[in-house]
């Protein structure tokens, strides 16, 4: 990360976001109430499990929020200027350009009418006045950049035509080539194999770090945000219970559930052959966001609980973290009556 | 259960040899190809499971990690001839049950169960629970049963669900419920060995980890073994007393768990722990990674199905397919640089 992104101004401010959805089985509270800044060449995580509202952020900022769902209050700061609420014509010069989103399903992000050239290009001819020459000489560039071999003969395929992995190469290529200053990634793994995905985290850090583009890392998968990601924001029913610095949180987490979460993941801890050790796990389960209960959503869930968390709310507080190597003091902030002690 | 005296040094499952290839050519004009004036109608043939051996003893916890279509789905379930074997023979507790028919795998399968990945595909949406979960026990008996509604009760508290619970359909629940559901269903004829095909992939993080809990709970009541397929190392390490690494259909490394991921011997293996992420570990250089994907399993490549891939491959690699032998320690790989020959003092222990 850069030196000066204490003093640069966020890229994208999102300040008391609500994306609601009025369905019939009721309001559906997806995203309530969530505030969070990110600078020029941040990567941040947003993690949590499904329902947590993560892929609506993401989706809100993209402006892809669909009826019965609603951007119900809040501001959505891009570049300094409010981007909730735009319409779809205003969106469209933003999206592609100067905000790309990588979807989790590859298949269903490209379409299998048109060849990956026509594809690629698309972004060009909209967003640029190169002509038709320059725009597949930077097509072939920018296949060749994500690691696809034979980028010429490549361009004239269509998606069936290649594997997932490959696939997923493309989306990527086709997510950078406008150099946006903001990408926002969905689950870009989860379908891909391990080493596939290994393969994928590098190819888009280093996209990402190449053209000092911000990422926004949405996924349930904390071992793989804890290796792309600057900050961590961790979402339960909608809401932030924890954000801060990527190694503190996962080193010295203060919320229960973030703790849970890091728990929940099977690792060897002892040397010894002895009996298998109990996985420790979160009790029950994610509750029905339609019938959340009063006071911490996580309340029924949590050994901490008390009579105050299941009256009261408990409303994103900072801490001061001191971020690992930089000796620098980042927030780190949590949503908890009772957060857990900072183990020294 | 105990209706027999097992022999305690035979194992519960063992595999020979195991082939599973399924025809994907379609009818005759689907496959017939006109190339260089002659006319031809090949055939083509995913090789799905290749020669895969492997033996499972009372009360262990066989693990099979590998990537998506390497064949560890298909090897489960072929295993309880979901599939008909191609090759290879089929040993439950010394019953060579490859060619059993139906009629003759229903005693088989009081003592052989399966649970499925997705929760949501694998329970019938008609049919209450109590239906569910009792279905193998009927299905394993002669006549009417009187204790049923005291049977599926039981068995829904092992599981860690309810009396409220039992006239729900599986539309009702959550996605760790229905495995909880999927789990109990396994248990109600108290099997001696479970297969279990990525039980916990399509749970949450916090999901998962009960479910991993109640599935080890279980063992050590009922003291069955597991065959575990997944893809998630962390998982596998977990509860798996030995592994298989599988490749393209191949096995390409068993042992027992720690010797695994303390010493990986297969390039393919060693690959795969590497690539897997660790929390709290950024994302270093590539280092040991390997490049490229996985090749089709319709055109296995001659010798070593991960040759193309390997940054270590010689000459041999490519004329002789390595096959799995032991190189100790319970280990087995099979790869032409870790041959006994080649490593005496490996194979001297």
């Amino acid at each position: 990360m850069s030196n000066n992104e204490q003093h640069s101004k966020p890229l994208l401010r999102v300040q008391e976001l609500r994306t609601w959805f009025y369905t019939f089985g009721g309001l559906v509270k997806a995203v309530d109430g969530v505030s969070f800044d990110l600078a020029p060449g941040e990567i941040m995580g947003l993690v949590g499990e499904s329902g947590g509202g993560k892929s609506m952020i993401g989706f809100s900022i993209m402006g892809l929020i669909d009826p019965p769902g609603r951007i119900e209050g809040g501001r959505i700061e891009f570049n300094g200027k409010n981007i909730a609420g735009l319409s779809e014509d205003e969106m469209r010069v933003i999206r592609g350009k100067e905000i790309a989103m990588i979807f989790q399903d590859p298949m269903t992000a490209l379409n299998p009418l048109y060849t990956i050239g026509n594809q690629i290009e698309e972004t060009l001819a909209l967003h640029t006045a190169l002509s038709a020459r320059e725009r597949r000489a930077k097509a072939i560039e920018m296949l060749h950049k994500v690691g696809i071999p034979q980028p010429e003969q490549r361009l004239s395929h269509y998606p069936h035509q290649f594997s997932g992995g490959m696939r997923q190469r493309v989306v990527i290529a086709i997510a950078m080539i406008a150099k946006p200053r903001l990408l926002i990634a969905d689950e870009p793994t989860t379908a891909l194999d391990v080493t596939i995905q290994a393969q994928l985290l590098r190819l888009m850090r280093q996209q990402v770090v190449e053209n000092g583009t911000s990422m926004i890392l949405i996924t349930h998968d904390l071992a793989a945000v804890s290796q792309m990601a600057d900050t961590i924001v961790v979402l339960y029913c909608g809401r932030i219970v924890e954000k801060g610095p990527a190694e503190d949180i996962i080193a010295r987490p203060r919320h229960p559930y973030t703790r849970g979460l890091i728990d929940s993941i099977p690792h060897e801890t002892a040397e010894n052959d002895g009996p298998k050790q109990r996985l420790s796990q979160i009790p029950g389960n994610v509750p029905d966001i339609r019938k959340l209960p009063p006071g911490c959503a996580f309340a029924p869930r949590c050994s901490r609980a008390s009579e105050r968390c299941r009256m009261q709310d408990p409303v994103l507080m900072e801490h001061n973290a001191i971020a690992m190597g930089s000796g620098k003091l980042r927030p780190h902030a949590v949503a908890c009556h009772h957060p857990l002690a900072v183990s020294p | 259960m105990s209706q027999s005296v097992k022999d305690p040094a035979k194992p519960l499952l063992e595999v020979r040899q195991l082939e599973q290839r399924f025809d994907v050519s379609g009818s005759f004009f689907d496959r017939l190809r006109i190339a260089g004036g002659r006319i031809s109608a090949p055939r083509r043939i995913v090789h799905a499971v290749n020669g895969v051996s492997l033996a499972v003893k009372r009360g262990e916890v066989l693990g099979i990690v590998g990537e998506s279509g390497c064949g560890k789905s298909t090897l489960a379930k072929t295993i309880v001839k979901l599939h008909e074997p191609t090759g290879g023979q089929i040993l439950i507790e010394g019953e060579d049950i490859t060619r059993h028919d139906f009629a003759r795998m229903r005693p088989v399968r009081k003592k052989l169960q399966m649970i499925f990945q997705d929760p949501y595909a694998s329970l019938n949406p008609r049919q209450k629970v109590r239906d569910i979960i009792m279905e193998p026990f009927l299905e394993s008996q002669a006549g009417p049963v009187p204790d049923i509604a005291d049977r599926a009760l039981a068995l829904l508290a092992k599981v860690g669900l309810g009396i409220e619970h039992l006239d729900r359909y599986p539309h009702q629940f959550s996605g760790g419920q229905r495995q909880r559901i999927g789990i109990a269903r396994a248990l109600s004829v108290q099997p001696d060995l479970i297969i279990a095909d990525e039980p916990v992939s399509a749970l949450d993080v916090s999901i998962q980890a009960q479910i991993l809990n109640l599935l080890m709970d279980l063992k050590d009541e009922f003291g069955f073994s597991y065959l575990f397929i997944t893809h998630d190392l962390s998982v596998v390490r977990y509860i798996s007393d030995r592994i298989g690494v599988m490749y393209l259909g191949f096995m390409v490394e068993t042992g027992p768990t720690r010797t695994i991921f303390a010493e990986p011997k297969h390039p393919y293996t060693r690959a795969l722990l590497a690539a897997a992420p660790q929390l709290g570990t950024k994302l270093g250089p590539a280092s040991e990674q390997v490049g490229g994907e996985v090749p089709s399993a319709i055109d296995l490549p001659r010798g070593c199905p991960f040759r193309q891939r390997c940054p270590l491959a010689f000459a041999r690699c490519a004329e002789e397919r390595p096959e799995l032998r032991p190189v100790g320690g319970g280990q087995a790989v099979a790869c032409h640089l870790h041959e006994p020959a080649t490593e005496p003092a490996l194979a001297a222990t």
